[in-house]
């Protein structure tokens, strides 16, 4: 079985996994203005953007040879939830044969995700899929934090991108990792390599910090978001991201009870603005500026694909936000016509602002 | 008191209900106007650009509501009238949406959460929490959703009988039973649109009627009984999760399937989501089945003739076809 995933963030996680478990990884590569243009071929016009992006994607890996993918799915109101069912008829009608093997919410389908697994499982034991998701899910965890780190540290670089190739050379690293053992001794290996990046001293009240908030694909994705870390860092910024997939883990796949204080306490953040989980992330968005702005962050840009539904509602809502918390908000709606150019001119403007603000502030 | 209820989105499907509940309850309900030009305009203004037509031309018919001095408007929360269902995220959002973007909206909606395991949404439990404001007593809130709840089904019984949801809606606001549904036609079109934007005259530009006056007999997925279309889709792998838009796509089947359907348009306003979805399963399906369908997009700009045209298009195809099928049996 050759399994493709969809590609999203640091894919060397999902790898790793369908990897551990014995079978052959059909990586996708990172999408491309090809990958865009597939995608965009054949999806539904009004599609969101991830949609077609994730479409484009799939078809490369079959081209690559891929015969099963594995995606999760979801319960809806988002259109994400339906994307897996969607990709299915689209591909079929295109003549490829291939398998998406689609996880939906774990209650409303007992026997049939029990099914799913043990196909995924390849004849191992049990004992060793549990040993498998904890190195994982360890290994999510350690590259978020690591990230995290190089969001703040880009900023203040000697040498422009050197964080970035750091980066790129310590998800090689993590490639090679085989147990949670092996995934400590990356981590030590990855901070030491980012000790050494020169860095230039700011002092603290100058440092500009800009929370980036949004639809997870967008936010993590770096491929479809105009690598928008690197050019904020580039103009002197920190980021943090509300997106990490170790976060989405504890909250959506961990059970009751653990790990979820952190979400929980956003989306409590958010309940002034809008009052019910209405899929996606709209909730999150708001209660992440919301924390962000009692974080004494600088500025927040709001990342949403082109005609998000959910987002739609937290675009609405935002402006009111923006003024209760002094806070400014840049939203960028993103779709395979975004140009770089135009964005770059924009956070430019957006940094100039943030920066205005922050020398009448301190005068 | 005078409660608004805006003409627009759910209206054409509940406003039966809702308007016999707060007249029960003693108070003045103010629907706004007709969807105009100048309406739509402020709705824009009001609005997020990418945001779509339908919800655009809410948020005007709310600021007409505000100018009109309402001290209420009824914005019901749209969760789920489905088990596993829920409604499109906007419809969830709207009363956030509305008070924070319209400005002086913030203190003057009223918004209950509407959740139902049926499409009677007339249950106590989803109104109660409005006695405060309203300033009315348990039982005065249980007799007025009675009464709405008869006003209700009465106005989907005689749906039922294929009449569109404005004829029902004049019927039962003016007591003035509607024109039997055309006897003479010689094409019938399965007409897959949401009520709020079929029956926007605006919107729609009144396609119902101009499918009638080509001699169409037009049928819709509200003329249908609920538990037979919720059947179509019971060999669905995972069904959509909006309920009304599966409604849509199970008369889209329906109307596949159904021998004495000639052809199926398909209407959608610019930016619908759930519709982007539909709008592909039908057309990758229609081959299948072999049946016309048609999709017609419609926004604030669509001019009049293009729609005749496109329409009256797809209706002679229709017919001609029918006719030579007829001589060569």
């Amino acid at each position: 079985m050759k399994v493709a995933f969809p590609y999203m963030g640091t894919t060397v996680i999902y790898k790793k996994l369908i990897e551990l478990l014995g079978h052959d990884v059909v990586e996708p590569p990172e999408p491309t203005q090809r990958t865009i243009e597939l995608g965009v071929k054949y999806s539904p016009e009004f599609a969101c953007f991830p949609l077609k992006v994730v479409l484009g994607s799939y078809i490369e890996a079959v081209e690559l040879g891929a015969t099963t993918i594995v995606t999760s799915g979801g319960h809806g109101p988002c259109r994400a939830g339906f994307y897996g069912e969607t990709h299915k008829k689209i591909l079929r009608n295109l003549g490829y044969d291939v398998d998406i093997i689609v996880f939906d919410d774990y209650k409303s389908d007992k026997t049939g995700t029990i099914k799913k697994v043990r196909r995924l499982k390849n004849g191992k034991s049990w004992f060793y899929l549990w040993k498998s998701l904890k190195t994982v899910y360890s290994m999510a965890k350690s590259l978020d934090n690591i990230e995290k780190r190089i969001e703040k540290m880009r900023a203040y670089e000697v040498n422009r991108g050197e964080c970035t190739k750091a980066w790129q050379t310590i998800k090689t690293w993590f490639d090679e990792v085989k147990n949670i053992e092996d995934v400590r001794k990356t981590e030590g290996k990855s901070n030491k390599l980012l000790g050494e990046i020169k860095l230039i001293e700011v002092p603290e009240p100058n440092k500009i910090k800009i929370g980036i908030v949004g639809e997870i694909y967008v936010v993590m994705e770096q491929s479809i978001n105009l690598r928008i870390e690197e050019m904020l860092g580039g103009l002197g910024a920190e980021v943090e991201r509300s997106q990490y997939l170790s976060k989405w883990i504890d909250f959506n796949l961990l059970p009751k009870g653990i790990g979820k204080e952190h979400e929980l306490n956003i989306l409590k953040k958010g309940e002034k603005y809008i009052q019910e989980i209405i899929g996606g992330h709209a909730k999150q968005t708001v209660g992440h500026i919301v924390d962000y702005a009692e974080r004494g962050f600088d500025g927040v840009v709001h990342l949403m694909p082109f005609a998000c539904l959910p987002e739609l509602v937290s675009q609405s809502i935002i402006p009111a936000i923006s003024k209760e918390h002094n806070i400014p908000v840049i939203t960028l709606s993103i779709d395979e016509q975004t140009g770089a150019a135009n964005t770059l001119t924009r956070m430019e403007a957006f940094m100039d602002l943030i920066k205005s603000i922050k020398r009448t502030k301190i005068a | 008191m005078k409660i608004g209820i805006p003409r627009a989105l759910l209206y054409y499907y509940y406003h039966p209900l809702w308007k016999t509940f707060f007249e029960k309850l003693g108070f003045e309900v103010v629907t706004s106007g007709k969807t105009t030009k100048e309406l739509i305009d402020k709705g824009i203004k009001a609005s997020v650009p990418e945001i779509c037509v339908p919800i655009k031309i809410f948020n005007g018919h709310v600021l007409e509501l505000l100018e009109a001095g309402v001290d209420y408007i009824f914005i019901p929360r749209m969760m789920s009238t489905r088990k596993g269902g829920f409604y499109c995220p906007k419809f969830m959002g709207l009363p956030d949406l509305v008070r924070y973007s319209i400005p002086g909206a913030k203190d003057k909606i009223l918004f209950p959460k509407v959740t139902s395991l049926t499409d009677d949404i007339s249950d106590f439990k989803i109104y109660s929490k409005m006695g405060d404001a309203l300033g009315a007593s348990k039982k005065q809130i249980k007799a007025a959703l009675l009464d709405g709840q008869k006003a209700w089904i009465e106005f989907r019984r005689i749906t039922k009988e294929g009449y569109t949801a404005l004829e029902v809606l004049d019927y039962v606001e003016t007591g003035k039973k509607p024109q039997n549904p055309i006897k003479d036609y010689r094409v019938t079109i399965g007409l897959m649109g949401y009520v709020y934007d079929v029956y926007d005259e605006f919107v729609s530009m009144g396609i119902v009627d101009k499918l009638r006056e080509m001699g169409v007999l037009v049928e819709t997925f509200e003329m249908m009984d609920e538990n037979l279309l919720d059947a179509e889709l019971s060999d669905m792998n995972k069904r959509l999760f909006w309920t009304f838009s599966n409604k849509l796509l199970a008369a889209g089947y329906k109307f596949f399937k159904d021998g004495h359907i000639d052809g199926i348009i398909h209407v959608t306003a610019f930016g619908c989501g759930p519709d982007s979805l539909i709008g592909k399963i039908m057309e990758l399906d229609s081959n299948e089945f072999g049946k016309p369908f048609m999709t017609i997009r419609v926004d604030e700009h669509t001019g009049e003739n293009h729609l005749l045209t496109r329409i009256e298009a797809f209706i002679d195809m229709i017919y001609r076809e029918k006719v030579k099928a007829k001589k060569e049996a």
